[in-house]
């Protein structure tokens, strides 16, 4: 039987006080029912049930926020972050296609724009889905090369000529420095903006009148990379491949055949 | 009728010699390029047996010899140099690598020729149309794939250190090297052209001697290395050290286990081409997937009851509070303490310990442990919908916001 009293008493802290005036039970917060709400939410929400039916996305969790900032502000201006949930499906529709709002659940669609830096990670972040869709994207990327150039070989210095056989005929093109080349952080989030995601995607730039300077490039291609991951885990890689042929590989100028099947 | 006259070919197959030569007979074992006083009483002992292989039309038939006239085939051997890896026609000559492709169970419509090629690391042929650089890059991105949706699909909410740490158990360069000598892959003492094609072909690094700088090069050069940034530059480990690519390596020696690792991405790669992806997934589970991996050991929290605390706040669950479940021998010197984190009624992990912040500390670690390892019944990856008709039986899988960040 375990004791009554806890094995070691708490420092009274604020988020301690928030704790003792609501008695919460616990609960998943899951993406609710409820209209979205185009206000911007408030640090604490003054009744329990609003916590619970808020979707995750839309605010820290309440007993995570100190109800005073005792930091400084950061230097610079303030970097505003999309919080309406049309930019941000204009943004889809405009990279997937019609209809490319509804491809993922709402919590998701945010996730996978959400960089670590923003909220301190408290609303989710995109790292493991940008981990997926990296993988996704590499791969798609060799497949693409392979197709690309088929260069009828020619003997070597040693008067030998290699094993030739259809399925190994892409092979040449196929090297990291083509790869490198393709898959470029700065490529990446040109393709990106060419969507609109550096408008809807949130994070924290460390200046926000330099973005570059704060790493926009490298956020840029982690959403991206993020939304072809959970396209890839919520539809299935068929769909997830297709997206990044279409709207990854297409814009840098692979044209890809209509079916690529290895191993006929 | 000439008569046969064994002394006096057998004494211009000796003088012809350039350098003591190897035997292409696949029964003898990988000989050292130096000649030892064993090797030179093999030699002798095969002398009567011996076939030559006559593609580059440097050596000739016994039989040729024995009618004394000059061969007109024979070219001069001082100009042309010997190839650094076994012609492709030596590959359905070779017992090995029947026996290799028949020990992997693949079909007798995979070429031999690309399983020879892909024992050649590009440390021992710079050639590209004659290595494994380019299918060992295929190799990879596939195996990186697969293991990476298992890993996901299975545990959503694995943080990313331990994801790094488990792709890295089951297809880091450890790992393929050891898959390697499950296969029964053997390495040839050095490269060459009369090697046989079933043997590892590298260039071998002497032991004593650093491994070479493009192995040891750290990525990237920026100070603000974070877990984020590993994602989006580093390999699927996410370490520090950037991947060689295939074609640096050329004509550089590497460790064994570089070019054990290269051999096994490349088999992959290869049997993606030639056989599909439906086989390369089967392959896949069989040959990796079986491998166990006990995902909790990978784990190592620094403060697991501050973590905890913030995961409870952010769930929304009631703080933690650790409390006493049982003890023993308090004032002895082996006491056990048993704590058990709970979250209002629930108890979320225990622990055991000697001593009280010891306990809790477990406690809070295997409550953490649970949420972390949380693993749904059943998942249906992504790659099973590639090429499939049916699609009624994909399940959307579950997506974690987050490992939880104090």
């Amino acid at each position: 039987m375990a004791a009554k009293r806890p094995l070691r008493t708490f420092i009274s802290t604020a988020t301690c006080s928030l704790r003792a005036a609501q008695p919460s039970k616990p609960s998943l917060v899951r993406t609710s029912a409820c209209a979205f709400s185009t206000t911007t939410p408030t640090r604490g929400p003054e009744y329990d049930t609003e916590t619970a039916e808020r979707p995750r996305w839309q605010q820290t969790p309440a007993r995570m926020v100190a109800p005073v900032r005792t930091r400084p502000l950061p230097r610079g201006p303030v970097f505003r972050v999309n919080e309406d949930p049309r930019r941000l499906d204009d943004a889809y529709v405009k990279m997937l296609g019609p209809g490319g709002d509804k491809v993922l659940t709402d919590e998701v669609k945010w996730l996978a724009v959400t960089h670590k830096s923003f909220d301190h990670g408290r609303r989710g972040f995109n790292d493991r889905l940008a981990f997926l869709g990296r993988r996704i994207v590499s791969l798609q990327t060799s497949h693409a090369l392979l197709s690309s150039q088929h260069v009828q070989p020619q003997p070597d210095e040693y008067g030998r000529t290699p094993y030739l056989h259809p399925a190994l005929n892409g092979l040449p093109g196929l090297s990291h420095e083509a790869k490198d080349a393709v898959l470029d952080k700065a490529q990446l989030s040109t393709i990106a903006e060419r969507y609109n995601l550096d408008r809807v995607t949130r994070w924290k730039p460390k200046r926000a009148d330099n973005l570059k300077g704060s790493g926009v490039d490298a956020v840029l291609a982690t959403s991206l990379y993020a939304i072809i991951g959970a396209i890839a885990l919520e539809r299935g890689g068929d769909i997830a491949n297709k997206v990044t042929q279409e709207r990854i590989l297409s814009p840098l100028g692979f044209t890809l055949s209509s079916e690529y099947s290895p191993g006929v | 009728m000439k008569r046969l006259r064994i002394s006096r070919c057998a004494s211009q197959l000796l003088a012809h010699q350039p350098a003591p030569r190897r035997l292409s007979c696949p029964c003898a074992p990988a000989l050292q390029r130096h000649t030892t006083p064993h090797n030179h009483r093999i030699q002798s002992r095969f002398q009567s047996t011996l076939v030559i292989p006559n593609e580059l039309g440097r050596e000739e038939l016994l039989v040729e010899e024995l009618d004394g006239t000059t061969d007109s085939t024979s070219t001069p051997q001082a100009e042309q140099r010997e190839s650094p890896s076994p012609l492709p026609s030596a590959a359905q000559r070779s017992a090995k690598l029947y026996a290799l492709r028949s020990r992997l169970s693949l079909r007798q419509g995979f070429p031999l020729e690309t399983l020879a090629r892909t024992l050649v690391h590009p440390s021992a042929d710079p050639d590209p149309a004659f290595n494994n650089a380019s299918l060992s890059i295929l190799g990879s991105n596939l195996l990186g794939y697969y293991t990476t949706e298992h890993l996901l699909c299975n545990y959503p909410r694995l943080p990313m250190s331990v994801v790094f740490a488990a792709q890295f158990a089951y297809i880091g360069p450890k790992a393929l090297a050891t898959i390697a000598s499950e296969w029964g892959i053997e390495a040839a003492a050095a490269p060459g052209a009369e090697v046989d094609p079933g043997l590892l072909q590298f260039k071998r690094l002497r032991s004593g001697d650093s491994v070479p700088e493009v192995l040891r090069r750290q990525v990237p050069w920026n100070w603000n290395v974070t877990t984020t940034n590993r994602i989006l530059k580093s390999d699927a480990f996410g370490s520090s050290s950037a991947p060689p690519s295939p074609h640096e390596l050329s004509g550089i020696p590497v460790p064994i286990e570089e070019a054990a690792q290269s051999f096994v991405q490349a088999l992959i790669g290869a049997l993606h081409l030639h056989l599909g992806s439906p086989l390369v997934k089967r392959f896949f589970r069989d040959h990796f997937l079986s491998r166990h991996l006990d995902l909790s050991t990978l784990f190592d929290f620094r403060t697991p009851t501050r973590d905890l605390s913030r995961l409870c706040a952010r769930e929304g669950f009631e703080a933690p509070v650790a409390r006493l479940i049982s003890e023993t021998g308090r004032l002895s010197r082996h006491p056990v303490f048993v704590v058990g984190v709970y979250s209002g009624k629930d108890k979320l992990g225990e622990g055991a310990g000697s001593s009280l912040d010891e306990a809790r500390i477990r406690a809070a670690a295997a409550a953490l442990k649970g949420w972390y390892l949380y693993r749904p019944l059943e998942v249906t990856v992504p790659s099973s919908t590639e090429g499939a008709l049916d699609t009624s039986a994909w399940k959307p899988n579950m997506i974690d916001c987050g490992e939880v960040i104090v």
